[in-house]
């Protein structure tokens, strides 16, 4: 070691803690974080089990009503499913179901977004009034159309007569019903899809848009050039939000006709609950729900990557 | 003896090798100064010391104590953060009795306390508000208070006077080293600013890309830096470089600038033939008649007062730029052709391929790397 | 501002009025009907001027229906009062297990937290009803069928991960140093956690409450499967209320408002937080 120059007089220490100094408490450092998400963790445990369970059951023939006939069949419930037409009643019935209801909204939903873009205190207030159909329950929702549709004295049965179209059955026709839920569907779920791109919107850097209106570029153009790529990554994120949503959609199908009339709008998870409870057939119950989780796993993480990249640049932005 | 003791510290995540065997240590009562630019892995080194981030590799130790299995609250350190990292939901009062009521003081001594520190670093007037209330000065003195008000025995200082503004700076780094040396505690002070390390420090590390590149007192970091990049890095305005390849002459060694033919003093190593780096600072450089010996001919390109010395830009006939400083007063050229000379006794010589400092003895310096 | 023609303003504002009719109408219909009596529902056309009873919600209150047939009881305030224990409850379990595991999950990047939380994340998407009928099978088995517990559990399953990716990036938004400086100054990490990350994290955690409170109130499915007449909320009572009432379109109208009026009262109370929670911070507020 060097000499210290002379200069710096010599400092007493003061007395130090160390003889109070404790070492690691209770829980030790490695394993805090641990003990903190353990209970947590035991909650997810306790949801895995009966997913895995109903994995075992969708390879197995299983009926409440006959359990002395139980046994594992393999993969026969998903073997059945390629000649079944209900199957693909199912099938066909949900994917128009989402594609209907996430195309529609997101329509609607950009072009109220793009009404509402301008900050000002009668957008802010129609934009707080649009979160009221989001807060409703998807069930009473339906339940709310159901009164509305009614054939005696539903309001827009008689709007509807009024025009000259009388025999428009909503909910009780085979061929309104898949018409009628998907209107619930958009009065619902159009306010989410908006309160996300009208986000999105006024997140967006205003310089291209002061350069193109400079430069003379029409508003259709620049919507097309500019709004539209750059608002891309919020409709991408609503619209796999919704699509994975929208393809288990229950609530409101089974609030307004339970899967009817017949069977028009059975789609996955009504198809499943009614085979499940109705029909007693746990094991095609199941099956079916496997391939809806294929479905929804696929989707969602697609949408998950999204989700994440548009989280990391807001709270960058914030 | 030494109360803190950085023993092989390295530290990396993942791939980033951020600290790479960190060896200090610090005598009770003194101040080390870690200097470095940013990304040197100063602030990391602070943290493993606070016990806030666990080292790789290595050992702390405090008074004579290993900190491996100590947790931060139970070190006994102060520290104060270079964003400040106040509360921000406590008043100033309560940020700065923040380390007195974790030790549950009676509060009227936590009053006198914080009231005392406080009065000290001016900011009793503010004790009231919260943090977003105050300006960044206050905000800068509440965050050492802070760190102060327990009486730490080991005050960790993370460049406190980097956001503040130049005034304040000023004012602090009269006003810090005799807050410290009043308290007879040790310190570790972290700073970009080569001023500020040679002000507080009784020792400088020089920290760069993870490794200690320099440790010693302020004297050897500016009379005998390690590197061509600490030399760089230590004086204002920047020290020159001349690329040069020694000759060996009946006189001794000299190289040549600009056609005129420059004695060299004697070295330990023989470098004639080899590449070289001279290195002069602006005030070993003076201005002389042109009949004098070894003088250089410049153009004077610009002139620059400050408040205390003069700066001069010059080209040699070469086109090499040199810098010269000289105290506001002394005579000077302002413009046109001009002769300087080089103090050459004050110069330095670098191994151009390993940038290290050559002749003297440097080698005792460099104690990081030795060890 | 770029120049507006008075054409466009004029079909911006029609739009805009349409867009209120569309979103608000059915409340406010419904709302409407509440306070009428079959009499004036039925009339045709309908019509918004009538006199307003209450006629309704005091049936709804009393829990004495009375239809044409006979008096029928039916306990809807029971609904009520299962929504709100079912929702409190679900939302307090979920910020009691979620609040330090979020905490975990941003401040300490430790072997497997993010596999669990994508984990608790993807139980957002995946259909519930793959958990629920194997569930239900189980709980008859375990004797937590048709308990309030049991379906406090089984909400977890939307409240818990809702809690956990909300709370977690606010707590990633809390500067460590301001934890490491407390805790240098000889703070335990508990006392960090309690006097620093709850109270910075504060406004988010109360977000992302209100926000699984109104999902959990809003519930649906689970109840329909795991819960009997008297375990059920207001949702699934609704709706058995409508097959049980028949054609008393003023009571089934008072029990719907009744049902939404606690979520849309929240909404306007707390509009400015649900943006940021909707999107699970995709946009900030």
């Amino acid at each position: 070691m060097r000499a210290y120059p002379l200069t710096y007089k010599k400092l007493t220490p003061v007395s130090t803690t160390a003889s109070k100094r404790k070492r690691s408490g209770f829980i030790s450092r490695a394993a805090l974080p641990y003990v903190l998400s353990l209970p947590a963790l035991l909650v997810c445990i306790g949801i895995l089990i009966p997913f895995f369970t109903a994995v075992f059951y969708s390879l197995q023939r299983y009926r409440l009503s006959q359990p002395w006939a139980r046994e594992m069949n393999w993969g026969e419930n998903y073997l059945n499913f390629l000649t079944d037409p209900g199957f693909w009643a199912t099938l066909e019935v949900s994917l128009l179901y989402a594609v209907l209801t996430v195309g529609l909204e997101l329509l609607l939903g950009l072009a109220i977004a793009l009404l509402l873009q301008r900050r000002s205190r009668v957008n802010n207030f129609v934009s707080i009034m649009l979160l009221m159909p989001l807060m409703t329950a998807p069930a009473l929702a339906a339940l709310m159309f159901k009164l509305m549709t009614n054939q005696g004295f539903g309001i827009l049965s008689y709007l509807l007569a009024l025009v000259g179209v009388d025999d428009f059955r909503w909910g009780s026709s085979p061929d309104t019903a898949l018409f009628t839920v998907v209107l619930v569907d958009i009065w619902v779920y159009t306010p989410f899809i908006m309160i996300l791109l009208l986000a999105g919107l006024r997140s967006l850097p205003t310089q291209p848009f002061e350069a193109a209106a400079l430069d003379g570029v029409p508003r259709i153009q620049q919507f097309f050039r500019i709004t539209l790529p750059m608002l891309t990554p919020y409709i991408l994120t609503a619209a796999l939000f919704r699509l994975l949503e929208s393809i288990q959609q229950f609530d409101i199908i089974y609030a307004m006709t339970q899967g009817g009339p017949g069977d028009t709008l059975t789609v996955f998870q009504v198809e499943a609950y009614l085979n499940f409870f109705q029909s007693t057939n746990v094991g095609r119950s199941a099956a079916l729900l496997m391939i809806l989780w294929a479905i929804t796993f696929f989707i969602s993480n697609i949408f998950i990557k999204n989700w994440l990249r548009l989280r990391e640049r807001a709270r960058g932005e914030a | 003896m030494s109360y803190l003791e950085v023993n092989r510290v390295s530290k990396h995540y993942k791939k980033n090798q951020v600290l790479q065997d960190v060896s200090l240590d610090v005598e009770s009562g003194r101040t080390l100064v870690l200097f470095g630019p940013s990304g040197a892995g100063k602030t990391v080194l602070l943290r493993i010391i606070a016990g806030v981030v666990e080292p790789s590799d290595g050992t702390v130790f405090i008074d004579g104590e290993d900190m491996a299995p100590v947790e931060a609250e139970h070190r006994g350190v102060g520290m104060a953060f270079q964003n400040f990292a106040l509360f921000p939901h406590m008043t100033a009062y309560d940020n700065i009795a923040s380390p007195l009521t974790a030790e549950k003081l009676p509060a009227s001594t936590i009053e006198e306390r914080v009231q005392s520190v406080a009065k000290l670093l001016k900011i009793d007037h503010v004790l009231a508000q919260l943090p977003r209330a105050l300006s960044n000065g206050q905000k800068q003195r509440t965050a050492l208070s802070r760190a102060l008000v327990g009486e730490p025995p080991l005050l960790l200082l993370d460049d406190p006077l980097r956001n503040v503004d130049a005034k304040l700076r000023f004012e602090m780094r009269l006003e810090l080293p005799r807050l410290l040396s009043g308290r007879g505690a040790t310190v570790v002070y972290v700073t970009q600013d080569y001023k500020e390390a040679m002000a507080m420090g009784d020792k400088i590390a020089v920290l760069n890309e993870g490794r200690i590149q320099q440790y010693g007192t302020p004297e050897d970091v500016y009379l005998r830096p390690a590197t061509i990049e600490i030399a760089r890095l230590f004086g204002d305005p920047v020290i020159n470089l001349f690329d040069v390849t020694p000759n060996q002459g009946a006189d001794g060694l000299f190289a040549s600038l600009s056609g005129v033919d420059i004695p060299l003093p004697d070295l330990s190593e023989q470098i004639a033939g080899s590449e070289c780096v001279l290195a002069v600072r602006p005030e070993n450089l003076e201005f002389v008649d042109a009949k004098a010996d070894n003088a250089i001919p410049v153009i004077v390109e610009a002139e620059t007062p400050l408040n205390e010395k003069v700066i001069t830009l010059a080209m040699t006939t070469g086109g090499r730029e040199i810098l010269l400083s000289r105290p506001a007063g002394a005579p000077g050229i302002a413009s046109g052709n001009a002769h300087v000379a080089i103090k050459i006794d004050s110069t330095l010589m670098f191994d151009k391929a390993t940038s290290k400092l050559l002749g003297s003895n440097s080698n005792e310096s460099n104690r990081g790397e030795a060890a | 501002m770029q120049h507006v023609s008075l054409i466009e303003r004029l079909l911006r504002g029609v739009a805009l009025i349409l867009v209120v009719v569309f979103f608000m109408f059915p409340i406010v219909w419904i709302v409407l009907m509440s306070f009428q009596t079959n009499e004036t529902i039925l009339r045709v056309p309908p019509s918004f001027i009538f006199e307003p009873t209450i006629s309704n919600y005091k049936a709804l209150i009393t829990g004495k229906l009375e239809t044409s047939a006979a008096s029928l009881e039916i306990n809807f305030l029971r609904n009520l009062g299962n929504s709100v224990l079912l929702s409190v409850g679900s939302v307090a379990l979920a910020l009691l297990l979620g609040v330090p595991a979020a905490y975990a999950f941003a401040r300490h990047k430790f072997k497997g937290s993010e596999d669990i939380a994508f984990t608790l994340l993807s139980f957002r998407f995946a259909p519930p009803l793959l958990v629920l009928l194997p569930l239900s099978l189980y709980f008859q088995k375990i004797g937590l069928a048709d308990t309030y517990i049991g379906l406090i559990w089984v909400y977890q399953l939307i409240c818990l991960p809702l809690i956990l990716w909300i709370v977690r990036g606010y707590f990633e938004d809390i500067s460590p140093d301001i934890e490491n400086a407390y805790r240098i100054a000889g703070h335990s990490w508990f006392s960090t956690f309690r006097k620093i990350a709850l109270p910075l994290a504060g406004p988010g955690i109360a977000a992302a409450g209100l926000l699984a409170f109104i999902f959990a109130w809003n519930n649906f499915i689970f109840a329909l499967v795991l819960a009997s007449a008297d375990k059920q909320p207001v949702t699934v009572g609704a709706l058995a209320f409508v097959t049980a009432s028949g054609i008393q379109y003023g009571q089934i109208a008072a029990a719907i408002v009744l049902s939404i009026a606690p979520t849309l009262a929240l909404a306007l109370y707390a509009q400015r937080y649900l943006v940021e929670g909707l999107s699970l911070g995709a946009v900030k507020g």
